[in-house]
C-alpha cells in the first residue's frame, strides 16, 4: 500500500497518439496537464468546474471537460485534442461545417464545440442516433447565439445532409491548401 | 434619402453568394492554432502572476503584510500600492480606480497586492499568506438611496447627473388624455466572455514593457499604463490580440497594471489570467437601472408628454459610467418618436457593489427596455394595437432626432414597423396548447454609431505592401470575434478586385496606426470611410511603381488579383512588386473624424442612427412561469451589408445575449457580495434556449451615400427584452417590467388571473 | 461511534490531495474510516465544490467501476439493477432503460450536458439529491450498501446520504416498473444544463400513487401528499392544496412561488399517469 501514500506519481496515456508520461500530483486536472507545457493550448479554462466545453478533449473517443478529469484517472486513457485530429474524417466534417456557416466568432470555444461534434459523429457511426444538438448542449458560446451551429448542424451534420461522410466534402468555398 | 424611399429588404442567410472565400482565421481558430493571450505559455521564462482581492466590499485597509509571502517557495515579487511606480489610478473617464488599494477598499474584488511566481500555485499559496487587516465600514448597497450613504469618494456617491429637456411637459401632460407611470429595473448582466480577462506583460529591452492582452484599445491602454508604470509613451506597446470576447468587458484595464509592475519587477514575462471566480467578482458588469417613466399621450395616441428619472449603479468606480448614463438618456427620449415635451433625467451612483462599464447597448437597452413597454402600456389603456401607436408617432427620415440633433436613417422606420407587422411570427403558431401559452410581441429600437455628443472621435489606417508580397492593411481596432478582419479583408477584395489571400489584416497594434476605441460600433463606419480615402491613393502609388518597373504607362494599368494586369493580362505579381519595387512608396494611410452633423458647432446625441425591429414569439409554461423564446424576427436598418456572415452573426449573438439579460441573466449584490462566481450559477443561453431566429435587411441608402455602411455590434441587443416582454404579456395577460423575467413573479400573477377567471 | 475514524484537514492545492486506490470495496470502506477519505466516482459534482472553497480533502479514495456489480445495468425477477458507478451516459443509452423507463433519456437529456453525463455516476446524482433522486424515490429504489459490516439492502427512501457515514452505495433496485405509469418533469432555469429547481416524479403502479421531489427543497417521497391522494376522497381540491402545500415546506422548500410551480407541475403529471383526482 505504499504508494498510495505518494501525492505526486507518474501517469502513462496516450495523447494524440503518442503515449506520453507526466509525473504530477495525482489530483491534478488534464486541462493544466494539457495546456501548462504549451503543447495542447486549445483545451481551454473557461469556468473549471465542467460547466461551460471550453475545455473538452476526446477521452477514448468521448468529449469530456478535461476540467474534471484528474491525472490518476488517465492511466491507459486515449486522449485527442483538436491539435491531433487534423487527418480525422470527422473533424474535417465538422470544420468544414462550421466554416460554411461561420459558425464562430472569437472562436475560444469552437474546439470544444468541434470536439463534441466530432463525439457525436463518431457515436453515430457505431449505429446510435446521436442527436448533434444535443451533443452540443454542455457547450457555451458567448458570440453567435448558436444561430451559424444550428445551420452548421443541420444543414451539413444531419445524418441525410448531403455532404459525405469522408470529410473529402468540396465546397465552393473550400480554400485551397494550408492556410497561413 | 427621401421619406418615400422604402429602401429593399433581403433576408439574411449566411448561404447569401458573398462572393469571397472564408478566412482562414476560421480554419485556425477551429483547429486551436490562434493563439489566444492566455495561451501563450511557450513565451520564454514566463512567470505566473495573481492578484490578491478585498474581502471586504468596503473597509479600510489597516495593515497588508508581504512579508511571509516573500518568503514562500518560488516567489519572485510581491508587489502593492508601495511598488506602483507612477500613478496608483485608472480609469477611461475618471481615473479613480486604484490598481493597488492604498487605505482603503471599494468593492469586493479591489486589489490590494500580486505576486508573480513560477508556478500559478505558488503564486496562488503566496497570496494566501499575505496578511491584511481590514476595519470594515459601513456599506453603500442601495442606488437609489446611495447619495445619502457615507461617500465612498471625495465629493459624494453622485458621480454625475445629467437632464435632457424639450418643450415643457408638465403643460403637456396636463393636455394628455392618458398618462402611464412605471417602474422598471434592468439586471447587472455580466459579459461572460468565455476567455476570461488575461494576458501577458513582458520587460523589452528599452526598460519598456510590451502587453499582449485582451483589450479593446491598444492606444488608450498604453497611455494609461505608461502613466502608471511612469514610463515614457514609447516605451510601452500593447498588442490587443485576438480575444475570446469582449462585449465592452475589456475596454477598460484589467490585468494589465498588475501584470506591467510585476514584469518591470521581475525583469521576467508575467501571465495574469483571472479564474472564472475570480472575473466574476473583480471583473465589469452592466450598469442596473432602476427607472421611473411617466408617458402621456392624446386620445387619439400622439404621444406628447415623457418624463424619465433614473438611477444608475456604477458600482466602486467610474469606468465607463458616465458615457453610459449619457447614451441611456439618449435613448430614453425615445429617438424614434415624436414627442412634444420631455424630462429625461438620470443619476449616477457610486455603490459598493462591484464595478459597472461598457457593455454591448451601452446604457441604451436599459432605456429601450422601458420606452417600448412604455408604448404598449399606453396602447392598453387607449386600446390600441400597439403597432398603431408606433406608426402613429414614429419619425420621417426628414425629421430632426429626439435631442433636435440632425440624423442620418437608412430607411424610413414606418417601413421597418411595416415589415415587422408583416412578420410571419404574428401567425398563430400551430398546437400550441395544453401546458403552453403563446404569444407574440415586437419592439423597435434606434441606436446611434460612434461616441457621440462631439467627443473626439477619429480613426485611421494604414495600407501597405509586404515582403512576401500581400497587401496589409492596418489598424488599431481589437479582434475579439466581431469579424472586422474578414469585414476589411471583403472591402478592399471589391475595390482591388483580388482575392482574400492577397490581403492581410493586421489589427490592434499600438505602434499600429490609431483608431480609437473598438466600441460604440464605430468600427464599421471608420473603416469604411479611411479605406475609401487610402485604398486610391494606395493603387495609384503601386500603379506609378509598376509602370517604372514595366515601362506600361500607369494609366493603362489596372489592379486584380493577386496583382497588376495590364490589357487583362497580369504584368506584376504583388510578390514581384514587393521585391522589386521601392516598398517604401506604396504605403497610405488615412485617417477622419467620425461622421457628426454638418454645420453644428456642439453636436449632441448621434448623427448616424441604426434602426432594428424585433418581432419575439415565446411559449410560457403554465405551470412553472418559465418562458421559452421560440422566435425572434429582426428587420434591420443599418445600411449596407459587408460581409453577411459577419452581420447576421452580430445581430444573432447580441439577441441571445439580450435573451439571457431578460430571461436568466443577474448578478445580483447582497451587503456588496456579488452573489454567483460561476458559469453554474451565472446562467447564459446554452444552444437549446438560442431560438430560431430570421434577420432582415432594409436598405435605402442611395448608391451615393457617404456614409452607408454602419456598424452593427450593438443593434440586435437593442429592442429584444421588451419584445420579449410584450410576447410574454400578449401569452398571459402579464406584463413584466423587473429583468430578468422572474418565473415565480409570472406565475403567481398567471396563478392570481386564473383564480380571479 | 466512528472513534476509528482520523479526520484529515483539508488542504487548499490539488497538490496536496492524495488518491488511494483500494482493491475491492471493503477495503475501500476501511480505507476511507481509516484516512476520513472521500470516495470520489465520476468527482463532476465533487470538483466544483472543492473549487469554489479551494480547499479539498487530504484523501480521496477511488472506487473502481471494475468491481462485480458497481457498473451496468441488470435484470432479474426483482427488476432492474443499476451499478452504482454506471455513468449517466450509459444509464440514458442502455436498451434496457429504453425498455423499461422511456422516459428517463429525455429527463437525463437535461441532466448537466454529455461531457458531464459521461463522468458524472448514477450513484454520484443520487448522493447530491440530483434529478435522478426524485424518479427513483418514485419507484421505491432499493439500494445496496457495502459498509463496515455486511453487505445491506436499504430503501432509498430512508436513506440519507448526509448520515450514511462511510457505506458505499454498490448498487440501486428499481422493481419491474414496465406496466407502471411512469411521468416526471424538470423545472431548471434555462432549457439544458441548469441545476434542478424542482424535479418532480409521479408513478402509478396500478393500485397506488407515489409522488417525489428533489431539487432546492432537497429529495425526498411525498408521503403525506400521496396518502392524501391515495385514500383521502372526501378531502376537497383545497385541501389537497394545503396538505402538499405543507408537506412541501415542512421539508425545507421555502419559496412559495416554487411550491406553486411544484403544485401545478403534479397536476399535471397526475394527469398524465392517469390518476383522476
Amino acid at each position: 500500500m505504499n504508494d498510495l501514500y505518494r501525492a505526486s506519481e507518474p501517469v502513462t496515456f496516450e495523447l494524440n497518439g503518442e503515449t506520453v508520461t507526466r509525473s504530477v500530483p495525482a489530483a491534478t486536472p488534464l486541462l493544466d496537464l494539457l495546456r501548462e507545457d504549451g503543447q495542447c493550448t486549445s483545451v481551454r479554462p473557461g469556468c473549471r468546474i465542467g460547466r461551460c466545453g471550453a475545455c473538452n478533449v476526446l477521452m477514448d473517443g468521448q468529449a469530456m471537460p478535461a476540467c474534471l478529469i484528474m491525472a490518476w484517472q488517465l492511466p491507459g486513457r486515449r486522449i485527442e485534442t483538436v491539435e491531433g485530429l487534423g487527418g480525422d474524417p470527422d473533424f474535417l466534417r465538422v470544420r468544414q461545417a462550421l466554416v460554411e456557416e461561420s459558425a464562430l466568432q472569437c472562436g475560444y470555444c469552437t474546439p470544444g464545440f468541434a470536439l463534441s461534434l466530432v463525439s457525436g459523429l463518431r457515436e453515430r457511426r457505431q449505429g446510435n442516433p446521436v442527436d448533434l444538438g444535443e451533443a452540443i448542449a454542455g457547450n457555451l458560446c458567448r458570440c453567435t447565439g448558436y444561430g451559424g451551429l444550428k445551420r452548421a448542424v443541420e444543414k451539413h451534420l444531419s445524418p441525410c445532409s448531403s455532404t459525405s461522410s469522408d470529410g473529402g466534402t468540396v465546397s465552393k468555398k473550400q480554400i485551397s491548401g494550408e492556410p497561413e | 434619402m427621401s421619406s418615400d424611399t422604402p429602401g429593399r429588404i433581403v433576408t439574411l442567410d449566411a448561404d447569401a453568394p458573398d462572393g469571397g472565400c472564408p478566412s482562414p482565421e476560421l480554419y485556425r481558430r477551429i483547429e486551436g492554432r490562434l493563439g489566444y493571450p492566455t495561451d501563450l505559455f511557450d513565451t520564454p521564462g514566463l512567470l505566473q502572476g495573481a492578484i490578491l482581492r478585498s474581502e471586504h466590499a468596503h473597509a479600510r485597509l489597516l495593515r497588508v503584510d508581504t512579508s511571509r509571502a516573500r518568503t514562500m517557495p518560488g516567489v519572485r515579487a510581491v508587489v502593492t500600492a508601495d511598488d506602483v511606480p507612477g500613478l496608483n489610478r485608472f480609469g477611461i473617464v475618471v481615473r479613480d480606480q486604484p490598481v493597488f488599494c492604498e487605505d482603503r477598499v471599494r468593492y469586493e474584488g479591489d486589489a490590494i497586492a500580486a505576486v508573480a511566481a513560477d508556478t500559478l500555485a505558488q503564486a496562488r499559496a503566496a497570496l494566501a499568506a499575505i496578511e491584511v487587516d481590514y476595519e470594515p465600514l459601513s456599506l453603500v448597497t442601495d442606488a437609489t438611496t446611495a447619495e445619502q450613504q457615507v461617500p465612498l469618494h471625495e465629493g459624494g456617491n453622485l458621480l454625475t447627473q445629467e437632464t435632457f429637456h424639450r418643450g415643457d411637459p408638465e403643460q403637456a401632460f396636463a393636455a394628455c388624455a392618458v398618462v402611464v407611470e412605471h417602474d422598471y429595473r434592468t439586471p447587472r448582466q455580466m459579459h461572460a466572455f468565455m476567455e476570461t480577462e488575461g494576458g501577458i506583460a513582458i520587460p523589452d529591452d528599452a526598460v519598456g514593457v510590451h502587453f499582449r492582452v485582451g483589450c479593446q484599445s491598444g492606444h488608450r491602454d498604453a497611455e494609461q499604463l505608461a502613466d502608471i508604470l511612469a514610463l515614457a509613451p514609447g516605451q510601452v506597446t500593447v498588442e490587443a490580440m485576438a480575444t475570446g470576447g469582449a462585449f465592452g468587458g475589456k475596454d477598460e484595464l484589467t490585468v494589465q497594471p498588475a501584470a506591467g509592475i510585476l514584469a518591470l519587477k521581475t525583469g521576467c514575462p508575467v501571465m495574469i489570467h483571472l479564474d472564472r471566480f475570480e472575473s466574476c467578482r473583480a471583473g465589469m458588469k452592466r450598469h442596473p437601472v432602476t427607472v421611473r417613466m411617466t408617458t402621456g399621450c392624446d386620445a387619439d395616441g400622439r404621444l406628447l408628454a415623457h418624463r424619465v428619472e433614473a438611477v444608475l449603479d456604477t458600482g466602486a468606480y467610474a469606468s465607463l459610467g458616465p458615457a453610459v448614463l449619457e447614451n441611456f438618456l439618449d435613448h430614453a427620449t425615445a429617438p424614434l418618436y415624436r414627442i412634444g415635451a420631455y424630462s429625461v433625467s438620470g443619476r449616477l451612483v457610486y455603490t459598493n457593489n462591484g464595478v459597472c462599464g461598457a457593455f454591448r447597448g451601452f446604457g441604451g437597452n436599459q432605456a429601450t427596455f422601458a420606452v417600448e413597454s412604455q408604448l404598449d402600456a399606453l396602447a392598453r389603456e387607449l386600446n390600441l394595437c400597439p403597432r398603431e401607436l408606433r406608426r402613429i408617432n414614429l419619425r420621417s427620415v426628414d425629421e430632426p432626432g429626439s435631442r433636435h440633433q440632425p440624423v442620418r436613417w437608412t430607411a424610413p422606420p414606418v417601413e421597418v414597423l411595416r415589415q415587422a407587422q408583416a412578420s410571419p411570427l404574428w401567425s398563430p403558431e400551430k398546437g400550441s396548447r395544453g401546458r403552453w401559452l403563446t404569444g407574440t410581441g415586437m419592439a423597435m429600437g434606434a441606436q446611434g454609431n460612434g461616441l457621440g455628443d462631439g467627443l473626439p472621435d477619429a480613426g485611421g489606417g494604414r495600407i501597405s505592401l509586404s515582403r512576401e508580397g500581400r497587401v496589409r492593411v492596418e489598424f488599431g481596432f481589437s479582434d475579439y470575434g466581431q469579424s472586422i478582419g474578414e469585414a476589411i479583408t471583403h472591402s478592399v477584395c471589391e475595390v482591388l478586385g483580388c482575392q482574400g489571400s492577397d490581403v492581410e489584416v493586421m489589427l490592434g497594434h499600438s505602434r499600429g496606426p490609431d483608431s480609437g476605441p473598438t466600441s460604440a460600433s464605430r468600427s464599421s463606419v471608420l473603416v469604411h470611410g479611411v479605406l475609401n480615402r487610402m485604398l486610391p491613393q494606395w493603387m495609384e502609388a503601386v500603379r506609378r511603381q509598376a509602370a517604372e518597373l514595366t515601362g506600361y504607362p500607369g494609366d493603362d494599368l489596372a489592379h486584380g488579383p493577386g496583382g497588376v494586369f495590364h490589357q487583362g493580362r497580369q504584368v506584376l505579381s504583388y510578390r514581384e512588386l514587393a521585391e522589386h519595387g521601392r516598398r517604401e512608396a506604396m504605403v497610405a494611410d488615412a485617417s477622419q473624424d467620425f461622421p457628426v452633423a454638418p454645420d453644428q458647432d456642439h453636436p449632441v446625441g448621434r448623427y448616424l442612427q441604426l434602426q432594428i425591429a424585433t418581432v419575439a414569439r415565446v411559449r410560457v409554461d403554465r405551470l412553472t412561469g418559465r418562458v421559452r423564446v421560440t422566435d425572434l424576427h429582426h428587420i434591420t436598418a443599418a445600411g449596407r451589408v459587408i460581409y453577411p456572415p459577419g452581420y447576421l452573426g452580430q445581430i444573432e449573438g447580441a439577441a441571445v445575449m439580450g435573451l439571457g439579460m431578460t430571461l436568466t441573466e443577474d448578478m445580483p449584490a447582497e451587503d456588496g457580495r456579488l452573489r454567483r462566481d460561476n458559469l453554474d450559477q451565472y446562467l447564459i443561453p446554452t444552444f437549446h434556449d438560442a431560438p430560431a431566429q430570421r434577420v432582415d435587411v432594409l436598405d435605402g441608402t442611395p448608391e451615393n451615400d457617404p456614409f452607408p455602411v454602419r456598424g452593427v455590434g450593438e443593434l440586435g441587443i437593442e429592442a429584444v427584452a421588451p419584445a420579449i416582454t410584450a410576447a410574454i404579456e400578449a401569452a398571459t395577460g402579464v406584463r413584466i417590467r423587473t429583468l430578468p423575467v422572474e418565473p415565480g413573479v409570472l406565475l403567481t400573477a398567471i396563478h392570481a388571473r386564473e383564480v380571479v377567471s | 461511534m466512528q472513534s476509528d475514524v482520523t479526520v484529515q484537514p483539508e488542504v487548499a492545492g490539488r497538490g496536496g490531495v492524495r488518491v488511494l486506490r483500494p482493491e475491492f470495496p471493503r477495503e475501500a470502506v476501511a480505507m476511507a474510516r481509516r484516512f476520513g477519505g472521500t470516495y470520489i466516482a465520476g468527482a463532476s459534482w465533487l470538483q466544483p465544490v472543492w473549487e469554489r472553497r479551494q480547499s479539498r480533502p487530504s484523501y480521496l479514495v477511488a472506487l473502481d467501476p471494475g468491481w462485480p456489480g458497481f457498473r451496468g445495468i441488470e435484470q432479474d425477477e426483482g427488476g432492474l439493477t443499476i451499478g452504482a458507478l454506471t455513468t449517466l451516459d450509459e444509464l440514458a443509452s442502455h436498451p434496457l432503460v429504453h425498455e423499461h423507463l422511456p422516459g428517463l433519456g429525455t429527463l437525463l437529456d437535461q441532466v448537466a450536458g454529455p461531457g458531464v453525463r459521461r463522468l458524472g455516476t448514477v450513484g454520484g446524482n443520487l448522493c447530491a439529491g440530483g434529478d435522478l433522486s426524485a424518479l427513483f424515490l418514485a419507484l421505491d429504489a432499493r439500494l445496496h450498501l457495502v459498509g463496515h459490516h455486511d453487505p445491506k439492502g436499504e430503501s432509498l427512501v430512508v436513506w440519507d446520504a448526509a448520515d450514511a457515514g462511510f457505506d458505499l452505495i454498490q448498487s440501486v433496485t428499481l422493481p419491474d416498473a414496465s406496466p407502471w405509469r411512469i411521468a416526471v418533469d424538470k423545472l431548471g432555469h434555462r432549457e439544458r444544463f441548469s441545476p434542478t429547481r424542482a424535479t418532480v416524479a409521479s408513478v402509478h403502479d396500478g393500485d397506488r400513487l407515489r409522488l417525489a421531489v428533489s431539487g432546492e427543497g432537497g429529495p425526498g417521497r411525498l408521503s403525506i401528499s400521496e396518502a392524501a391522494l391515495n385514500d383521502g376522497h372526501s378531502l376537497s381540491g383545497a385541501d389537497r392544496i394545503h396538505i402538499l402545500d405543507t408537506e412541501l415546506e415542512f421539508r425545507g422548500w421555502r419559496d412559495p412561488t416554487l411550491r406553486l410551480a411544484i403544485q401545478r407541475m403534479v397536476d399535471y403529471l397526475l394527469a398524465e399517469v392517469g390518476h383522476v383526482l
